[in-house]
Parts: C-alpha cells; structure tokens; sequence
C-alpha cells in the first residue's frame, strides 16, 4: 500500500493551517531544471539546483532551522509559478520574500544585501562587489560568499562576472548563469 | 541545532507500513487516525532529545491516535444527545500514555508490543528475549495487535 499523493498533500495542508510546519518545499521543473524551493514563514529560505541529494538540503534545513519540514506542492504553486514565470521570461522581476537565517556570516549577508542591488540586465565584478561592501580587495572571499548564496536567481549571484569579461563560475554550472544573464540581456543570446 | 532528520523524509520513509498498521487497528479510519497521528508527531517533533528509535516512535504514537479516535467515536452518540457536554482532553497526549494504553492487554501481549515499538528490537532480537524463533515472535506482535484492535473497537 502506496501512501497517496492527495492524502500526503492534505496532511501537509493541515499542519501548515494549524502553524506546525517551520518549513515548507516542493519540486517542479523549469527551464533550469528541477529545483528544489524551500521557505520559511520569512520567505524563500532555500532554491537548489539538482545535483546535491535532497536528504542532504533537507538535512542542512532541519539542522539550521527546524526539523518541522514537509512538503506542499499547493503551498507553493504561486511562489513556483513566479519563479517559472520569470526564467521562461514572460516577467522581468521576481519579487520573493527571502530568508537568509542559512546565511551565518555577516560579510556573507552584507555580499548578498550588496548584490541583490544590482538591476536586472547589468553585471558588476566580484572586486567591486568587495569593495561596496566595505572590504576592497576581498574579491576572492566575496565570491565564496555569492557561491554559497542559498536562494540563488531570486538573490541574483549570477550578476557578477570576473572583470576579464569572461562568465565565470556559478554554483548551478556555468551554462545557467549564462542563460540568466542571455534572459536579463546582460548577455547577447548565443 | 537539531540532530534530528527532516520529518518529511521519515513520513515518507515509514509512512507506508504506519498506514497498513493504522489500517490493522482501525480498519476504514485508516486514513483518519494516520493523519492525526502524523500531526500529532509533527506537533511534539522538536520536543524529542535525540533521532533515536524514531520508527518506533511513529509506531507508538500512531497507536495513541488510533485510540483516541476510536475513543471519540464512542463518545461521539453521547454529545448528539442532550448529557453534559464531553471533555475533549486529550489523555494520551504524551508518549508515555502508549504504556497505559497497552498495560490494559495482557501481559505477553504487553511484552511483545514493548519490544516491537518501545525498544524498537527486530522480531529476531524479540524472539531472542522472548525464547522463541523469530517467525514465533512476528506472530506474537500480530497477536497483541489485534488484542489492542479490539480495545479499539
């Protein structure tokens, strides 16, 4: 006997109604992939591409925030529908509520703050970010933080390139990052 | 920090076996008792020390559910008449209460469902406590649980 979907989906309906569920996550498919969104009642605590196992993203949920997990695709149709929206382009903007309670550093935060600043169809370079955020010549440390950036595409950590002009590395494999900047018109379409 | 796994990948790792059992204690409310019993877990999830014996957990309190909804269903005639409105206090509300629920069977019974969903033994391990053969003790845990079923019903 096979656990139903419809009943999976109503138990995890009730716990979110009744306040007992710290987080919620669903799957679904986008030009990107499969991704896996998390959120927290703050916002969007977790967007992961496919690669790392979901028990280890889960995992590092239920450690750094609650073990109170389940999973709702209806609790987050709209949030995957604005996600999907704007990779498949029919949007310009994705307006998320994010949190940020897996990000522990303060430097890594204020790289985030600094970069989710950057508009749409512009790039800055890792140094420049540094130095917005008071820390010129930390290039290298602040991209260590865009890579561990958890809520990537809704905190735009593919807006930065290495100031040889050439794409550089992103967390989800250098090809989505030039399809996000190609979509954002940083990039001319190749 | 909690050491304890993601609650959603336990429901989906032993959320199948907890609704045959549910479905053995309490036949077409199945699905009812499962629920509760998963919320139930989920409400009192971060209150747990340790990830330990999680699976015999689910176990115990899926029990307590099944035993509070049947408890329900008996007082529920009384509350569509006209007596003194039912207390819905919930009296096995805490794990614990799984002891006073299976120290009404008797004592074999008792033994083999301590065994099974408190200590969390394999019915091998069961059997060597018991002194029987493990095939022995499956049917002992088979056994107390109908006994329970029919204190449900």
């Amino acid at each position: 006997m096979k656990l139903e979907p419809r009943f999976l989906e109503k138990v995890a309906n009730s716990a979110i109604q009744e306040g007992i569920a710290d987080i919620v996550y669903s799957e679904f498919d986008t030009p990107l992939g499969r991704l896996l969104v998390a959120r927290s009642d703050k916002g969007v605590c977790l967007i992961a591409y496919p690669g790392e196992s979901q028990h280890a993203l889960l995992g590092r949920l239920s450690t750094s925030l609650s073990p109170r997990i389940v999973l709702s695709q209806e609790a987050l149709a709209k949030t995957q529908a604005i996600i999907i929206s704007y990779l498949e382009g029919h949007t310009s903007s994705i307006d998320i509520p994010v949190d940020l309670t897996l990000v522990t550093s303060e430097f890594g935060r204020r790289v985030l703050d600094n970069v989710s600043l950057v508009a749409r169809g512009r790039v800055t370079s890792y140094g420049r970010l540094a130095q917005e955020c008071g820390h010129p010549g930390a290039a290298r440390a602040a991209g260590t933080a865009l890579g561990r950036n958890p809520v990537p595409i809704v905190v735009p950590c593919h807006r930065v390139m290495p100031s040889t002009g050439i794409v550089g590395g992103y967390g989800g494999g250098s090809w989505r990052k030039q399809y996000l900047l190609e979509l954002e018109g940083a990039l001319p379409k190749s | 920090m909690s050491s304890l796994p993601p609650f959603w990948l336990l429901v989906e790792q032993h959320g199948d076996e907890l609704m045959r059992y549910a479905r053995r204690l309490s036949g077409d409310d199945a699905e009812d008792v499962l629920q509760e019993a998963l919320l139930k877990a989920l409400r009192s999830y971060p209150k747990l020390g340790d990830g330990n014996h999680l699976r015999a957990w689910l176990y115990r309190v899926t029990t307590t559910a099944a035993w509070d909804h049947s408890a329900r269903r008996r007082r529920r005639p009384e509350v569509l008449t006209d007596s003194l409105p039912v207390t819905m206090t919930d009296p096995h509300e805490n794990d614990d209460d799984f002891g006073s629920l299976i120290g009404q069977l008797s004592p074999g019974a008792r033994a083999a469902l301590t065994l099974r969903y408190v200590e969390d033994l394999s019915y091998e391990s069961i059997g060597t406590r018991l002194g029987c053969s493990p095939e022995a003790a499956r049917q002992r845990v088979s056994t107390a649980v109908r006994s329970l079923r029919k204190r449900l019903t």
